[in-house]
């Protein structure tokens, strides 16, 4: 029971390590002109992956906490894209109990559908508060190359960080089956 | 224990339901609040980018400069060729050297002629550009100088040869350059030899449109643009870039400064820029009460 709990936070801290991973990567200035193409979301794409597989290591209050750092590093307004995503991935967890048979090409769609519904709220929403949204093209280069990146995601953390849906004999810190 | 267990879970899903709808309203409140009073939360924005980025400086600076190694060694596949195209333009430039040292004596006599004095209180402070903006929808830079260095909001940035941006946001240590190709930059320019009045719009490109054009006929490609101090936005004069047109006959701005290769930024000091610490400073004169006072008091004289 404590190496489980032990595991479990150190899962949670592995996630906070790989967001700042890949939010230095973001920040990277390696070439400040502007650039025709939009680099994916890895972060969301990590967090959704995550929050499919072990709901557990990505608790709402962590997930709002990296999302709204991400949203303050990354200059996005404040709040909205990590509201939107938190939502979604307490969507996702919740789709997740109901449904325990799933196979990789339904939750890749899922995962697509999530993320391109959230692209499109991001998007309503600033341009009916008069923000300035960026164009469509980055916005749909973003869109498709996440889509894209998402088995990659989903591989590395399955054989590199070991997260996995747990068996059905396994049991997380309050006994529920997974 | 597994009893247990799902007694636990009747009881912490509404909790876990509770808590997710305070995350989501405070994320929301945020939100609101940025878009309504955005300077106050803009300035703890700053301060969080101030305390996180200068502890990811020490492994960002090697990443790049290896980054950077490794374009400048495919650069060096065809040396050759960069040496001959040197060695021309070279032969060029000490035709224009020459010219440029007529022109500079010339100068010197016809300026102590006039007995002009250059503004002296035009110095700037030298910044690193420590990150990117992080996101293609946003061009600006973090620099490692702040309000420690004596930064103020609004003022000019460069490189050595042409405008790059304006400072918006300041921490401690460091402050953010919003470039002049960002969506969100407007620049009053004036285009020499002319003498138009435009303004120079961040469209997200490399190249930002020419705006606000009173006679585009007057104006070809190749003419320089330089900023024109209206508004008090930026101190005039100021070498911004060339007039260009773009294949669908529109004017764009081909940038003096290269946006590729950021890396030193220069801050110009400018004591007379205006500074907006209001959200409503932008649009209203700083001084209203003075003015209604007086024109209230005339008709009960």
């Amino acid at each position: 029971m404590d190496i489980g709990l032990l595991k479990l936070w150190g899962m949670r801290l592995l996630f906070i390590l790989t967001a700042f991973v890949v939010l230095f990567f973001h920040l990277l200035p390696l070439n400040p002109a502007p650039s025709h193409w939009a680099g994916p979301d890895v972060l969301v794409a990590m967090v959704f992956a995550w929050a499919v597989r072990r709901p557990d290591y990505v608790p709402v209050l962590l997930v709002a906490a990296v999302m709204l750092l991400a949203d303050m590093l990354l200059q996005r307004p404040p709040g909205l894209w990590s509201v939107l995503v938190v939502c979604a991935t307490e969507w996702l967890k919740s789709r997740e109990r109901r449904q325990r048979e799933t196979t990789f090409v339904l939750e890749w769609l899922t995962f697509a559908g999530t993320f391109i519904v959230i692209t499109i709220l991001y998007r309503a929403v600033m341009m009916i508060l008069i923000l300035v949204p960026g164009t469509l093209t980055l916005s749909l280069v973003q869109v498709v190359l996440t889509i894209a990146v998402y088995p990659i995601v989903v591989v590395v953390s399955y054989f590199l960080f070991g997260v996995r849906r747990s068996a059905p004999g396994d049991m997380d810190r309050l006994g529920r089956t997974q | 224990m597994a009893k247990n267990g799902t007694n636990s879970e009747a009881y912490t899903t509404p909790l876990r339901r509770l808590l997710l709808a305070v995350v989501v309203l405070c994320l929301l409140g945020l939100f609101f609040v940025w878009r309504i009073d955005s300077p106050r939360v803009e300035r703890f924005r700053a301060v969080v980018i101030d305390t996180v980025i200068p502890s990811f400086d020490w492994a960002m600076a090697p990443v790049t400069a290896t980054v950077n190694l490794a374009r400048d060694f495919r650069s060096y596949q065809r040396i050759y060729e960069q040496n001959q195209e040197l060695r021309r333009e070279l032969r060029q430039m000490t035709a224009w050297k020459e010219a440029a040292l007529q022109l500079e004596q010339e100068n010197a006599k016809l300026r102590d002629l006039n007995n002009v004095r250059l503004d002296p209180r035009l110095t700037y402070i030298t910044g690193v550009v420590l990150a990117d903006s992080g996101s293609p929808f946003r061009q600006s830079v973090l620099i490692n100088v702040g309000s420690r260095d004596g930064i103020v909001d609004g003022w000019a940035t460069m490189d050595g040869t042409g405008l790059v941006g304006r400072i918006s946001g300041v921490g401690a240590n460091t402050s953010r350059v919003i470039m002049l190709t960002d969506a969100t930059s407007r620049i009053p320019a004036t285009i020499q030899p002319s003498g138009q009045r435009a303004l120079i719009v961040g469209d997200n490109t490399s190249a930002p449109p020419i705006d606000f054009l009173e006679d585009p006929d007057q104006v070809r490609p190749g003419d320089r643009i330089v900023t024109s101090g209206d508004g008090e936005v930026f101190p005039p004069g100021l070498l911004i870039g060339q007039v260009a047109q773009d294949p669908g006959g529109r004017l764009r701005t081909r940038l003096a400064a290269d946006y590729e290769r950021l890396e030193f930024l220069r801050v110009l000091r400018d004591h007379g820029a205006r500074r907006v610490s209001n959200p409503s400073a932008l649009i209203l004169p700083e001084t209203p009460p003075a003015a209604t006072d007086t024109a209230v008091a005339e008709p009960a004289d």
